[in-house]
């Protein structure tokens, strides 16, 4: 038996714009077992959610994470609408699928690119960050910000989207749509993606439940599942399909993230089209009450659960944020094992991993 | 003044460290090496290993486990050297200053040369950061500019 | 309101659990919340294919020990370590233990989530 070596992968590591640290043990080339070891992004927002007034809180959980931003504070208006309950009007609802969707569309492109550099496809790389700076646009447009929008609110959103700039977004993502579509042809066909990818980091359907996994990470191990199904905000109105893919390895992750990337601009046109006209705010009564909610959003990298529990203050008695890659981490325990020293960065990679949100 | 200290100002090699940063401004970096923004005409690359680098870029606020790693990175690298703290956090500790696990701004554990605001930071903003720090490498150096 | 609420004890946790993984369900997440003289630690999971969510709750004390689901969920080892760290919840048979320090450095205030601790608000508003 060769000698095992064991080696840390991070916290700073080239592929990761993030800091993880791995442990991993290794027998020559070859994985054979992996600990992960957390606590780099850990800042503690749970408890200081507490402590902040609860309007506050709403920059506070756009920056649990700054790429999954815009869906974080709208999941967190959401719960707490919920502890009254109250309800939203329509077009605000519609406004929060438009920027939901826009910002998975750049987050999904993000992560093509970031797949393509770790394959050392640059020029891949580069062209996917191109397009994704005129969904950047978009939003810095219509919310303000390129990157952290804070538009929701509790009772509703703060902006609204016109007629003039309705026609510039309707434009500008016809035209991403194209350019998105012809990269992804190229992604989905060029024969040195699929040696890398195919057949690497495999997850069977029934490891992927067992483990818990979500978001795209589980159905591309075939299982359909994605918390727009519940029909919150409009999606309910928009006739929302899941993508699915069977095979549950790199390639699979990828071609489910490409389709949903253009699944996201299909949706948001959808929006634009059936939106309907009125007001965008209505003004929550009091503090919220002594009572308990749950809710649960599909954001780029998978389901996100919020607890919040209420006690009649403007404080929150409790918050807790379940992100979707603290549930998809320990799947690298079983993927990571059996692979090769220069498979693991696409491995690790592969589950679209979000380190500020898992540590909060 | 030798050839050396002329090209580490004419193409300085950056180190990008994330603390406990919510991304934000990470992304934001990394889209300045991006085509829009495109900072390598200017002879900036991004490098992996912080004995080739000589601009240490970091985001986000430090945390208790953080500190030890930003100390360690910034002492291997090579002196002259410059250490850019990119966005609120990493300058003050930003919206998470009464977070139990924060201790602050990136200047509570090493010296920081030039503080670049913004929640999250635009790449203008990064851009002009690293020309500002760069003017002040040339200086330690001794290369006029 | 959560729905689909059950309380149990800590007694019948695992055969709960278990329960839950016979029906092939997926485990979501756990959430614990200091209620001044003892813990409040609800376990959610979700029907699989589906997105139905069901609720188990249970009450402990705060000196009291409670088995560890890992062993059936072994993704449940992460929340299962940090309710240990945030409020000191003792979880026998982890089948990773970070000993309470996953989230936290060796620096960092212990037991930052329970309420009458002053280390857990750092100035605050």
């Amino acid at each position: 038996m060769a000698p095992r070596t064991v080696a840390p992968f991070g916290p700073q590591h080239p592929v990761l714009p993030e800091p993880i640290q791995l442990k991993i043990t290794y027998e020559d080339e070859k994985v054979v077992n992996v600990v992960p070891a957390l606590g780099y992004g850990h800042r503690g927002i749970e408890k200081a959610c507490e402590i902040n007034e609860y309007p506050k809180n709403i920059h506070l959980c756009e920056r649990i994470c700054g790429i999954c931003s815009c869906m974080h504070g709208i999941s967190y208006c959401e719960v707490v609408e919920r502890l009254w309950p109250m309800e939203v009007p329509p077009r605000a609802k519609y406004l929060r699928t438009i920027w939901s969707e826009m910002s998975r569309t750049h987050s999904h492109l993000l992560w093509l690119g970031l797949l393509a550099d770790a394959l050392g496809f640059e020029s891949m790389f580069m062209q996917f960050w191109r397009i994704r700076e005129k969904v950047l646009d978009l939003l810095e447009m219509t919310c303000g910000s390129r990157v952290t929008q804070s538009v929701s609110v509790v009772g509703g959103v703060r902006r609204d989207i016109d007629d003039e700039q309705k026609k510039i977004c309707i434009r500008t993502l016809q035209e991403v749509r194209k350019e998105v579509e012809a990269l992804v042809n190229v992604l989905a066909t060029d024969p040195t993606v699929k040696a890398r990818t195919v057949g690497v980091g495999v997850l069977t359907k029934e490891q992927a439940i067992l483990l818990g996994n979500n978001g795209p990470h589980l159905r591309a191990s075939g299982v359909k599942e994605d918390c727009r199904m519940l029909g919150m905000q409009a999606y309910g109105e928009l006739g929302f399909e899941p993508i699915v893919e069977t095979d549950g390895d790199c390639y699979a992750r990828a071609l489910v993230r490409a389709r949903e990337a253009l699944q996201a601009i299909d949706l948001q046109l959808e929006a634009f089209s059936k939106m309907p006209e009125g007001e965008i705010f209505v003004r929550p009564k009091g503090s919220p009450p002594a009572n308990e909610a749950v809710y649960r959003c599909e954001q780029a990298r998978g389901e996100v659960f919020y607890y919040a529990k209420g006690n009649g203050t403007r404080n929150l008695e409790r918050l807790r944020v379940r992100t979707p890659t603290f549930a998809n981490i320990p799947s690298l325990l079983v993927m990571l094992p059996g692979s090769e020293l220069a498979d693991v960065p696409i491995i690790v990679l592969s589950i679209d991993p979000c380190i500020s949100c898992t540590e909060r | 003044m030798g050839i050396i200290q002329t090209s580490q100002v004419k193409s300085p090699w950056i180190l990008h460290f994330c603390n406990s940063s919510c991304n934000g401004c990470d992304i934001e970096v990394l889209a300045c090496l991006t085509p829009l923004y495109d900072v390598e005409r200017f002879g900036l690359v991004n490098m992996g290993n912080p004995k080739h680098a000589d601009v240490m870029v970091v985001t986000g606020p430090v945390n208790y486990r953080t500190a030890r790693v930003l100390k360690n990175l910034y002492n291997q690298i090579p002196d002259p050297k410059m250490v850019i703290a990119v966005g609120a956090c990493a300058s003050t500790g930003g919206v998470f200053h009464n977070c139990y696990n924060i201790m602050g701004g990136v200047d509570k554990v090493i010296p920081v040369d030039v503080y670049v605001p913004g929640c999250a930071a635009r790449p203008e903003a990064i851009i002009d950061g690293v020309v500002l720090a760069l003017q002040k490498l040339s200086k330690a150096v001794g290369v006029a500019k | 309101m959560i729905e689909n609420l059950k309380e149990i004890s800590k007694d019948t946790l695992l055969q709960e659990v278990q329960k839950f993984a016979d029906a092939k369900a997926r485990f979501v997440t756990t959430v614990c919340s200091d209620l001044g003289d003892k813990l409040e630690v609800t376990y959610y999971f979700n029907y699989s294919p589906g997105v139905d969510m069901v609720a188990l709750r249970m009450f402990v004390g705060k000196d009291e020990e409670v088995p560890s689901i890992s062993g059936i969920y072994l993704t449940a080892v992460l929340s299962e370590n940090e309710m240990f760290e945030q409020y000191g919840l003792k979880v026998k048979d982890m089948a990773i233990d970070f000993g309470g320090l996953m989230l936290l450095g060796k620096d960092s205030p212990v037991k930052p989530m329970v309420k009458d601790n002053a280390a857990g608000g750092k100035g605050g508003e």
